[in-house]
């Protein structure tokens, strides 16, 4: 993921040598079938069906109808009523989307800028070590997640038994925490509220931030900094002035990439979200194998995170790509 | 380095650990419920895990045969890919690239449902082989990544003295360009095997529920809550993935394959 930008800025330069090909000039048909087959058709299916309708009893059949579309941002009674359900999941899965990825770039930014200033030998061991973190699977994530922020042994016991909840109920702070919905009448709770699904889906991409911002950062011009230095800059107008300019567009291609990630998390949002504070790929889920079993439906609202997904990806690669040209 | 720095790095550290310790805890519980710290210590969830229940069994060996094959199957897909690339260059060969690394830049659930259907017509719905095929796309774009690092490392000189000598492609590409690209291959083989053994959203739709592996098994059970055998699987996971990421760290450039500029060591 991290590397695109490199092996594309390698095609340009190839070697004009032999005609004489290794494999079979079949090579590339056979390489173009494999690729539309399977990255491609999944995708065209999706949309086909999308257009699809539920006939009852939990099957479906082809169909060319605009009403998923229709239910999806109006609501299936129109022009009769309109409801805002599912735009209202969409807003879920941008809000979320958006706040977490945002504060892991945040943190993760000054990280990767300490850890490209250690030694190689260092830098490969933390390396190693957010590479463990970053593969881990969402389900462990949020088994640990769950254990911190739990009632009865996480976060709110040990603010119980500390001493802090009783403390915040008497200088009269805990009605605030209720009113955030941080509290029920008795205790401080994170289960079910916003912070801890923006918390755990920050977790979750943090790794994968520091990676995408590693190549920018361990590339970055160390003798235009010293300069500064010399010149009587102190560290924060370094970063200010010289880092963050220029890797202003990986960062901004980093943002991109780790919101578009959460547009689909499935198990932070069901184990920490409110069920009316739920996403849409929850209602993908729903639609597709879940309760409602509506397939095309299901295939709608994929398709519209599809839409925003790629939308967002496009955004990113242009402007990753503009300052590629620019230098 | 300042103490502010250090201070951040430790941080950080601690946050990225604490779940990790915690779950880590957990499995040592001696009833079912995940308590922290773990209540009558015990290892008997671990003997659960590994020998006695033959769900957690069967979807460990689940987990690892699609593993393994997924990622060998995305090499060898990302191979031609990847040289392609390399050698003939052009707008084709990248947009080819660009489809392959599709599933993998989009968000998964889209692409499981996708898969869902795909399957349900070609047949494959609920087959191991099935599933192996939907991790290897899902995860062609980090061999392809890997492999392309290293064709873009091979020092152009020494081809043009292969072909000066009048070596022909075949024998350039087995003498020179294969044996320089082991540790990339191998990378991009590791990072596939275990990105898919944690995967769980593509393999549920593609599962159809008529096996599972282990991260399928959790989400499945989510439910009913988390239980202390799941918490060994999380260790037992980890464990994997440090020991993977140490190797390639130790036989590759780790460093340069996530990106890092080369003249500096």
């Amino acid at each position: 993921m991290s590397s695109i930008e490199t092996s594309s800025a390698a095609v340009g330069d190839k070697p004009a040598r032999h005609p004489v090909t290794v494999l079979p000039a079949l090579r590339p048909l056979v390489l173009w079938a494999l690729i539309l087959t399977f990255c491609v058709v999944p995708f065209g299916l999706v949309i086909a069906i999308s257009f699809g309708q539920k006939i009852e009893g939990a099957a479906w059949e082809w169909a060319f109808t605009p009403d998923n579309y229709i239910r999806f941002f109006v609501g299936a009674d129109w022009p009769a009523s309109t409801t805002f359900l599912y735009l209202n999941k969409l807003w879920y899965s941008l809000y979320y989307a958006v706040i977490a990825s945002v504060l892991a770039v945040i943190t993760a930014f000054p990280f990767t800028y300490f850890l490209t200033r250690l030694s190689r030998a260092a830098q490969s061991k933390w390396l190693v070590f957010l590479l463990a973190t970053m593969s881990l699977s969402e389900v462990f994530i949020v088994m640990g997640w769950d254990i911190l922020l739990s009632n009865r042994s996480g976060l709110p016991m040990l603010l119980r038994e500390t001493g802090v909840t009783a403390w915040l109920k008497e200088v009269g702070w805990f009605d605030t925490l209720r009113g955030w919905g941080l509290a029920n009448p008795r205790d401080i709770k994170f289960k079910t509220s916003v912070p801890a699904t923006i918390l755990t889906m920050s977790y979750l991409v943090w790794p994968y931030a520091v990676i995408l911002l590693y190549p920018a950062l361990s590339r970055l011009d160390q003798s235009t900094v010293e300069a500064a230095r010399t010149m009587g800059a102190g560290p924060w107008t370094v970063v200010r002035t010289v880092v963050l300019p220029s890797v202003r567009m990986p960062l901004i291609g980093t943002l991109f990439l780790l919101f578009v990630f959460l547009l689909g998390t499935y198990v932070s949002v069901t184990v920490f979200a409110d069920p009316s504070k739920q996403t849409l790929a929850i209602s993908v889920y729903e639609a597709v194998r879940g309760s409602t079993l509506n397939a095309p439906f299901g295939a709608a609202q994929a398709v519209v995170l599809l839409v925003t997904g790629g939308i967002c990806l496009c955004l990113g690669q242009i402007l990753v790509n503009r300052r590629r040209t620019a230098t | 380095m300042s103490i502010f720095a250090r201070l951040f790095m430790g941080l950080s550290a601690v946050v990225l650990l604490l779940p990790i310790v915690v779950v880590s805890a957990a499995a040592l519980n001696g009833g079912r419920s995940m308590l922290f710290p773990p209540k009558d210590p015990t290892l008997s969830r671990f003997a659960e895990f590994f020998l006695e229940e033959p769900v957690w069994r069967g979807a460990m060996f689940n987990s690892a045969i699609i593993a393994i094959g997924s990622a060998a199957l995305a090499v060898l897909v990302a191979w031609p890919l990847a040289y392609g690339i390399w050698k003939q260059g052009g707008q084709a060969s990248k947009l080819l690239a660009g489809l392959g690394a599709m599933p993998f830049a989009l968000p998964p659930i889209v692409f499981g449902v996708g898969l869902g259907f795909f399957w349900g017509f070609g047949g494959g719905l609920g087959q191991i082989w099935s599933g192996i095929i939907s991790h290897a796309v899902l995860f062609l774009a980090l061999p392809l990544v890997t492999i392309s690092i290293g064709l873009q490392s091979i020092d152009k000189a020494h081809l043009d003295a292969a072909a000066t000598m009048g070596a022909t492609e075949a024998v350039t590409f087995r003498t020179i360009v294969l044996p320089q690209m082991v540790p990339y291959t191998a990378s991009g083989f590791f990072f596939a095997l275990v990105l898919s053994f944690n995967e769980f959203i593509v393999m549920f739709f593609v599962s159809s529920s008529a096996y599972s592996t282990v991260t399928l098994q959790i989400f499945n059970s989510l439910r009913n809550g988390f239980t202390p055998t799941m918490a060994v699987a999380a260790i037992t996971f980890i464990l994997v993935s440090v020991a993977v990421f140490s190797m390639v760290a130790r036989f590759g450039d780790l460093p340069r394959l996530m990106g890092a500029d080369q003249s500096k060591s």
